[in-house]
């Protein structure tokens, strides 16, 4: 029932944004509809956790990971629909943009939440592959949403290298399929149906496929070498757009990889998922910290940071036990605060007009509480203690210093350089002085702020305390990796 | 049906992919396309010939309008109204591209991939050309500057999968696979939609022409 709601609410008010005229009616649907999907998320997860998976038909369950990420889905859901109000208000306030595009964004806003939702609810592999292939065509026109040569360029790349990524993930996803009879379920082959029939499922194909799985749903996710389209749809789409895809796209992708790794373990044992979920994830980690160091847009500073922590949840997934519950934490605190750290661009780049780090000066005494904002997101992605994503590092590199003690002190080290870099560009924005600067002082809408501390809050309380349910979720969810 | 046919129609599609490879003319390669897909729906048929499921013939019917009709219809009709008539360059020279070409059905054929193109014992040879036609729209994809040929590379790349699930004998419910067509159909339309957008920001077709976003 939940899910059939969560559904009907994402998918009407996709389709009722398309016919309203006002801006006013607009505004409040999709806050009304936000809120809907938020409470529906905390049913589902709630449900999930004290009963076990939750379906309500042959098509769509969610299982305790499934439960945290349509959790992570349904608060920057809400959060995203808050701030893009006060943010697109700002917008047309400076003439940027205009009702039309306002309600383009909105109406594409929540298909691309009902396909994430789908994605992650889906029975299938092939519903799932189709739900993702549908968040790419769903955000391709945000991306672009601005309409300037270099947000063209953006949503261009995002499309073509995504959509080659999914169709080889795609070619993988039917690899699987030749452990199963095509006639089982009158065509409808589940992913248990996949997991009951891996003693059919010849070893070699099921490498093969889940090297093309990896690849490509890896495509979505950010892992390096895929990464390349990440930086420039990042940076070209609006602000509160980043927070989903930073936030809640990722896990979403990282959670069909999972799915398959589980099918692929059961084959060939785990050794395999686990020694290529190192490579790409320490390849993400390197990639990441080089590139930051020299970035000049602090959008695109985030989607690095992004790869960083892409490629530091694979790395706990392969090194496994508490490295696997390790990067689960992970998942959740980099959701977070990427949400905080996006909504704090955007606070930067409609006081600054612009997403240079060289163009931003002094903002700590410009947009004192946005700036601490971004300090405090910096501090909590980085890990620097007593931070949740502190924890979850310490988890993940504990669980690899026995077996994988080079690859772990390589981590450490491209880490603390990604700390450098990242506090180098944070000094140049925050707390250099620039005497000649007639920026206006203050924040501009407490919407705009609102969101953002909120869930700094959520951050800091989840890192000394998880509620029970989100606990039972995670520890549940950890089991199979 | 027999072997030979559908060893004739898999290899139809092969050299489709290499003339759209070759040419220097949009419009060829909007056509090698449209007899690609033509190709496909012909294998289509023919799975429902062997399955007597009526529904595959929904999925004839789909894919003969979607990828045989209306995608090359747009795609010509892009190519005339934004005067795309000639291709840009590829990246690397024909020669090069042919021997490359060669190199990567060699590939195919070879043991590494026995795996892939055991899976129904019968249909080896249809897999290994199935599965060079895979690694040639890859290459087409990357080797290609401009975006109509890109845009239709990634489309081969999707027929030349589908062909070779066909082969594999991994073909899923035609419910499903008509919702993955609405999805290519969706994505086709988004597609040509930005081929006309990058036309009319950067006065070009060229994907090199973009160079706005850097680090």
């Amino acid at each position: 029932m939940y899910l059939i709601s969560l559904f009907s609410s994402l998918v009407i008010t996709s389709l009722l944004l398309v016919l309203i005229k006002k801006r006013i009616l607009l505004e409040i649907i999709s806050l009304l509809s936000g809120a809907i999907v938020l409470v529906h998320s905390f049913l589902i997860a709630l449900s999930v956790a004290s009963h076990g998976v939750y379906s309500s038909s042959l098509f769509f369950s969610v299982d305790s990971f499934g439960a945290l990420i349509i959790l992570i889905i349904g608060c920057i859901g809400f959060a995203t629909s808050v701030y893009s109000v006060a943010y697109f208000r700002e917008e047309t306030k400076k003439g940027i943009v205009g009702f039309r595009r306002v309600k383009e964004y909105f109406v594409l806003l929540y298909a691309f939440l009902a396909a994430m939702c789908l994605a992650t609810t889906a029975n299938s592999p092939i519903f799932a592959w189709i739900a993702i292939e549908a968040t790419t065509l769903s955000t391709a026109f945000l991306i672009s949403f601005y309409n300037k040569p270099s947000t063209i360029e953006g949503a261009w790349k995002y499309l073509i290298i995504n959509s080659i990524g999914l169709l080889l993930g795609f070619f993988g996803t039917m690899l699987y399929f030749t452990s199963v009879p095509s006639t089982l379920n009158g065509g409808f082959v589940g992913w248990n149906d996949l997991l009951s029939s891996t003693s059919h499922l010849d070893p070699l194909i099921a490498k093969i496929a889940f090297v093309f799985v990896l690849i490509g749903y890896g495509t979505k996710v950010g892992l390096a070498p895929m990464h390349t389209w990440k930086p420039d749809a990042y940076s070209k789409a609006p602000a509160p757009l980043g927070a989903l895809l930073a936030g809640a796209l990722l896990p979403v992708a990282f959670s069909v990889v999972l799915r398959f790794q589980k099918i692929t373990d059961a084959v060939v044992g785990s050794l395999f998922s686990h020694q290529l979920f190192i490579v790409f994830g320490i390849l993400s980690i390197i990639v990441a910290a080089l590139i930051m160091f020299s970035a000049r847009n602090y959008k695109r500073l985030l989607a690095y940071s992004s790869i960083e922590n892409a490629g530091i949840m694979a790395l706990g997934f392969g090194f496994g036990g508490i490295g696997a519950f390790g990067a689960v934490l992970h998942m959740l605190y980099h959701s977070c605060v990427k949400v905080v750290m996006f909504f704090s661009a955007g606070n930067l780049l409609l006081t600054y007009g612009s997403a240079k780090i060289a163009n931003v000066k002094n903002a700590l005494r410009v947009i004192p509480f946005t700036s601490i904002l971004f300090i405090l997101g910096f501090l909590i992605v980085t890990g620097t203690p007593p931070f949740g994503i502190f924890l979850s590092k310490v988890y993940i590199l504990s669980a690899g210093i026995n077996d994988h003690p080079f690859i772990t002190f390589s981590a450490i080290f491209f880490m603390t350089m990604v700390f450098v870099g990242f506090l180098k560009h944070i000094t140049a924005m925050f707390l250099s002085k620039d005497e000649e600067s007639n920026q206006e002082i203050g924040e501009k809408n407490i919407w705009l702020i609102i969101p953002p501390v909120l869930f700094i809050l959520l951050v800091i309380i989840m890192s000394f305390t998880l509620p029970a349910f989100i606990e039972t979720l995670i520890h549940d969810a950890v089991i199979h990796y | 049906m027999s072997i030979f046919f559908l060893q004739f129609l898999v290899d139809i599609i092969f050299l489709t992919l290499v003339v759209m490879h070759l040419t220097k003319k949009n419009f060829v390669a909007v056509v090698a396309f449209s007899v690609q897909s033509f190709v496909l729906t012909l294998l289509f048929f023919a799975s429902f010939l062997e399955t007597n499921n009526v529904s595959i013939l929904l999925m004839v019917f789909f894919t003969l309008l979607i990828k045989v009709i209306l995608a090359p219809m747009f795609f010509l009709r892009l190519i005339r109204e934004n005067h795309l008539s000639f291709s840009v360059n590829t990246y690397l020279s024909m020669p090069i591209t042919l021997v490359i070409i060669a190199v990567l059905t060699f590939m195919a054929h070879s043991s590494k991939f026995v795996p892939l193109t055991q899976i129904v014992p019968t249909h080896q040879v249809l897999l290994s050309i199935a599965l060079s036609s895979i690694f040639i729209a890859l290459f087409l994809i990357v080797n290609r500057k401009e975006t109509i040929s890109q845009i239709l590379s990634v489309l081969s790349l999707e027929n030349s999968i589908v062909v070779f699930i066909i082969f594999a004998g991994l073909e899923q419910s035609p419910n499903l696979q008509i919702g993955i067509l609405f999805n290519i159909f969706v994505w086709i339309m988004i597609a040509t939609v930005f081929v006309s957008l990058v036309y009319k920001h950067f006065g070009s077709s060229n994907v090199t022409t973009m160079k706005n976003l850097t680090d």
